[in-house]
């Protein structure tokens, strides 16, 4: 008796020492992004509500107190696609679970600057707004960052001119319906209001941000369809320097009969950058060049630029910065194709699309200068306030050289000067203000913008522009609300004044899955100097210049949806409304056998735009597509409007693998309904990319084979889309 | 992917049509030179009118815009071109060659720098120009002769 009463005590005694045993362990790893490099700030959390850490900065983490057993562990990072992973935690020890995290490009970055002249969270913008990132530019090896910007969802690139939902259509260089800012400053050129999206090399750029719909509330003319924003890279502490290499070659035409020359042609590129920061100071340079033999006859082009950058902080909240760059290019001219015989090589054929019309365009080139200089201080003496000022001065410079032609050539000088003052305040949570004044003065030396009566005069005429706006946003509940308006004047060669008043509104509901958003606002566009004053003979005719032209004004709406459906899911889509009216066009006068720029069109476009980002089958395979679906209809003649195509889809997949990545773009757009001005025949547009790359600490090579298929279609007017083209791009970053 | 990429060639290779093509809405014919070309030639367009210019300003209500011009080194080798016109359906009082002056051209000087350098004749009555009908697609054989030896002013036919 007394031993198993001994016994069941001793049994007593020891089931508290048992139930006291360790019954947790420890999960110990590193979390690194594909190319092996440490990711410092992941949050690591035991699921589903257990503990949190993060990673330190060699990516290192450390779970305690877990229980043992099957244990879930989650981690997510900004910028990449969360993973998880079930461990076997024994009781009393650690276990190991290491991490790669693939990037997720769609939410690279999710704070956007664009859309309201402010910091604010992508989902929170009431406008649509298209992100391409730096990994997107690096992957697609592009030599200008237009092409880069032309896979964005909602945009096409249209013979170099940018089309955001079809606002702009083709207009030969002349009058953009989209605003190019650089770091947040105007730069459409002072002249023709075009776009030089070489202005900015491409190796300096660290993202775009393209706001689509009106913009004029905030940026008032030019932004009439959308903006596109090229961000540069922060100088970084130290001594940093990059060099990226690029070579390609152009493939001979699809078609032997097409073949225009017996050599290879090629493309080839050198950048190269330094900068060096320490304590407040930071200051980067950077130079390049470039050559392409081009894919047509007469299709060469040289290019060279210089950039230049410094920051100083003389307070931890003041920044005090400039830029500048200068570029020039000198290229051939090839367009148009030849249909005559006599005037090319024909071989019998009704057209030779890779062969120029000799008959006036044999010899034709250009030389185009551009450089922009900007200065800007901002301070943010406290979370409420912040505010800054900025100069900026943007001058082009181009000849057009033409044997042919009497006179042969036409030259054009333009200076476009800026300053802007902003304050954007958040006295407290729910409501934020933004005001501010922007002047623009622009002026033009030329002989082909003079709007002189004899061909070949030269005149100056200016421009001066000088605006105030407001916007303010209110959170009630859950709604947060924008309204806000932007009044311009504006006066040419110092004569009358006037003036445009451009308000918007907007709303964003946040949902638990993600946010709807509606806009609504006026945009205008006031004509360049270029479409005021154009003074030359073209096709035969004279054209005229009509410096009574007025604006183009309209009206655009929007209301969209950002949707996450899960982790591997997401979406954003928009439907959106613009009706315009004296949109401006080229007019030939029969009574008198002129051609004239005049305010004849009234316009309505009315689409879907619509883009998914998905990782269907494996975390290391990403996909997205984009779609536009377009209405656009010229209200006077109840037709189509031209040069916008009905549907725009944009396929996309990337694969990572350890320090090997491989991606391909599939673009497909509807065919253009006619060509008013040749009668072509239109074919659908089908281009498919592929590219590969391999990084590996400071050394990344790209290759893109540009349209595989070496499928030929008019991206405008006998203007061709390129042959294929195959780039590899050699990048080391120290 | 495959089917979007398999739906269409995209442009290729078309020979020199002698005929209409299919799909094509205008007039397709040949042109006969005749005569030296002068020296001064900057180009010869043909153009239709829908009814007969009777003044100077009707001079400009031609159709297409802008004119095809017909390629001049076969006036001295084989002597004849063939040309595709596209036109609107509609009927055409007057289809011409118009031969253009080296300069530029407006409303006050377009009589002194074009010429009429031959039209399209009715069958029935070789002394008058054809009357031609475009009706949604192409209609061939509109041929003329154009002799540069034997051109007028366009007002030479005004009432």
């Amino acid at each position: 008796m007394s031993v198993l009463r001994t016994a069941a005590l001793l049994l007593l005694a020891a089931t508290p020492l048992a139930a006291q045993r360790p019954a947790t362990g420890t999960v110990t790893g590193t979390v690194r992004d594909s190319g092996g490099g440490a990711i410092a700030g992941a949050q690591v959390r035991r699921l589903p509500d257990g503990a949190v850490t993060l990673t330190d900065s060699d990516g290192r983490y450390r779970l305690e107190q877990v229980p043992a057993g099957s244990v879930t562990v989650h981690v997510a990072r900004i910028g990449f696609y969360p993973q998880q992973l079930v461990v076997l935690v024994p009781a009393g020890d650690s276990v190991r679970a290491d991490f790669r995290l693939q990037a997720n490009p769609m939410f690279l970055p999710s704070v956007v600057v664009t859309a309201a002249k402010r910091s604010q969270l992508l989902d929170q913008a009431a406008t649509s707004v298209a992100l391409v990132g730096e990994q997107q530019i690096a992957r697609r090896a592009v030599n200008t960052i237009d092409e880069a910007v032309d896979k964005a969802p909602g945009v096409q690139m249209i013979a170099g001119q940018v089309n955001v939902r079809g606002s702009s259509g083709f207009v030969e260089g002349l009058g953009s319906r989209v605003l190019l800012l650089v770091d947040g400053v105007p730069a459409n050129q002072g002249d023709r209001g075009g776009i030089n999206w070489d202005v900015v090399p491409v190796d300096q750029v660290a993202r775009v941000e393209v706001v689509k719909g009106a913009g004029s509330a905030l940026y008032g003319s030019s932004a009439f369809g959308g903006v596109v924003n090229l961000i540069t890279r922060e100088l970084p502490l130290g001594f940093h320097a990059r060099l990226r290499a690029t070579g390609g070659v152009f493939a001979d035409p699809p078609h032997d009969v097409w073949t225009f020359r017996d050599y290879r042609g090629i493309q080839d590129g050198l950048d190269v950058a330094g900068s060096y920061g320490r304590g407040s100071v930071r200051a980067g340079l950077s130079g390049g060049a470039r050559h392409s033999d081009g894919y047509r006859q007469q299709d060469r082009a040289d290019h060279w630029q210089i950039t230049a950058r410094g920051d100083w902080r003389p307070a931890p909240a003041t920044l005090v910065g400039f830029s500048g760059a200068w570029a020039s290019d000198q290229y051939q001219v090839p367009e148009p194709w030849c249909v005559r015989p006599g005037q090319c090589a024909d071989r019998g054929q009704a057209f030779q699309p890779f062969l120029i019309d000799a008959k006036d365009n044999a010899g034709n080139w250009t030389r185009s200068d551009k450089g922009y200089f900007t200065a800007q201080v901002s301070r943010t003496p406290s979370e409420r306030n912040s505010w800054l000022v900025r100069a900026s001065w943007l001058r082009t410079h181009f000849i057009d050289r033409y044997p042919q032609r009497q006179p042969p050539s036409d030259f054009s000088i333009a200076n476009r000067i800026g300053a802007e003052g902003r304050l954007v305040s958040r006295p407290d949570s729910l409501h934020t203000v933004t005001v501010g004044l922007e002047l623009t003065r622009s002026d033009d030396e030329s002989n082909i913008f003079s709007g002189a009566s004899i061909l070949g005069t030269t005149h100056t005429h200016t421009e001066g522009a000088y605006a105030a706006y407001a916007e303010a946003e209110q959170v009630v509940g859950r709604l947060r609300f924008t309204v806000g308006a932007r009044s311009d004047f504006l006066t040419v060669d110092g004569g009358g004044v006037t003036a445009f008043l451009s308000p918007r509104a907007g709303a964003v509901w946040p949902t638990a899955s993600g946010s709807w958003r509606a806009s609504v606002g006026r945009a205008y566009r006031t004509p360049s100097l270029a479409e005021r004053f154009v003074t030359t003979y073209a096709l035969g005719f004279r054209v005229i210049p009509n410096p009574a032209l007025r604006s183009e004004d309209g009206w655009s709406a929007e209301a969209g949806r950002m949707w996450i459906a899960s982790p591997w899911l997401r979406g954003d889509a928009a439907v959106f409304f613009t009706r315009a009216r004296d949109l401006i066009e080229p007019v030939f006068i029969k009574d008198s056998g002129f051609i004239q720029f005049q305010n004849v069109q009234r316009a309505q476009l009315l689409g879907l735009d619509l883009s998914v980002a998905a990782t269907p089958l494996t975390r290391r395979l990403t996909t997205t597509l984009a779609y536009q679906l377009l209405d656009a209809r010229d209200l006077g003649s109840d037709s189509v409007l031209l040069y916008r195509p009905r549907h725009l889809l944009t396929v996309s997949a990337d694969y990572a693998w350890r320090s090997f990545e491989g991606g391909a773009d599939l673009r497909v757009s509807s065919a253009f309904e006619r060509d008013p001005l040749f009668g072509d025949r239109q074919v659908p547009g089908r281009v498919l990319d592929l590219r590969a790359g391999w990084t590996e600490g400071p050394w990344a090579v790209h290759a893109k084979v540009a349209n595989v298929l070496n499928y030929i279609y008019n991206l405008g007017p006998r203007i061709l889309e390129p042959v294929r083209t195959a780039t590899v791009t050699l990048t080391f970053s120290y | 992917m495959l089917m979007l990429l398999g739906c269409d060639e995209g442009l290729t290779p078309r020979q020199t049509p002698t005929t209409c093509p299919p799909g094509f809405v205008g007039i397709c014919g040949t042109v006969t030179f005749r005569g030296a070309l002068p020296d001064s030639t900057d180009a010869v367009y043909v153009v239709a009118y829908a009814r007969f210019p009777t003044s100077q300003a009707d001079l400009f209500l031609f159709q297409p815009l802008p004119p095809p011009s017909l390629p001049l080194d076969s006036v001295a080798t084989s002597g004849t071109q063939h040309y595709l016109l596209p036109l609107p359906s509609g009927s055409y009082a007057w289809v011409l060659a118009a031969w253009k002056k080296v300069g530029p051209i407006s409303a006050a000087n377009a009589d002194s720098l074009l010429r009429e350098a031959g039209y399209f004749r009715d069958p029935a009555d070789t002394t008058r120009p054809g009357t031609v009908v475009v009706a949604g697609s192409g209609t061939d054989a509109i041929d003329f002769v154009v002799d540069f030896t034997n051109m007028h002013p366009v007002s030479y036919y005004f009432p």
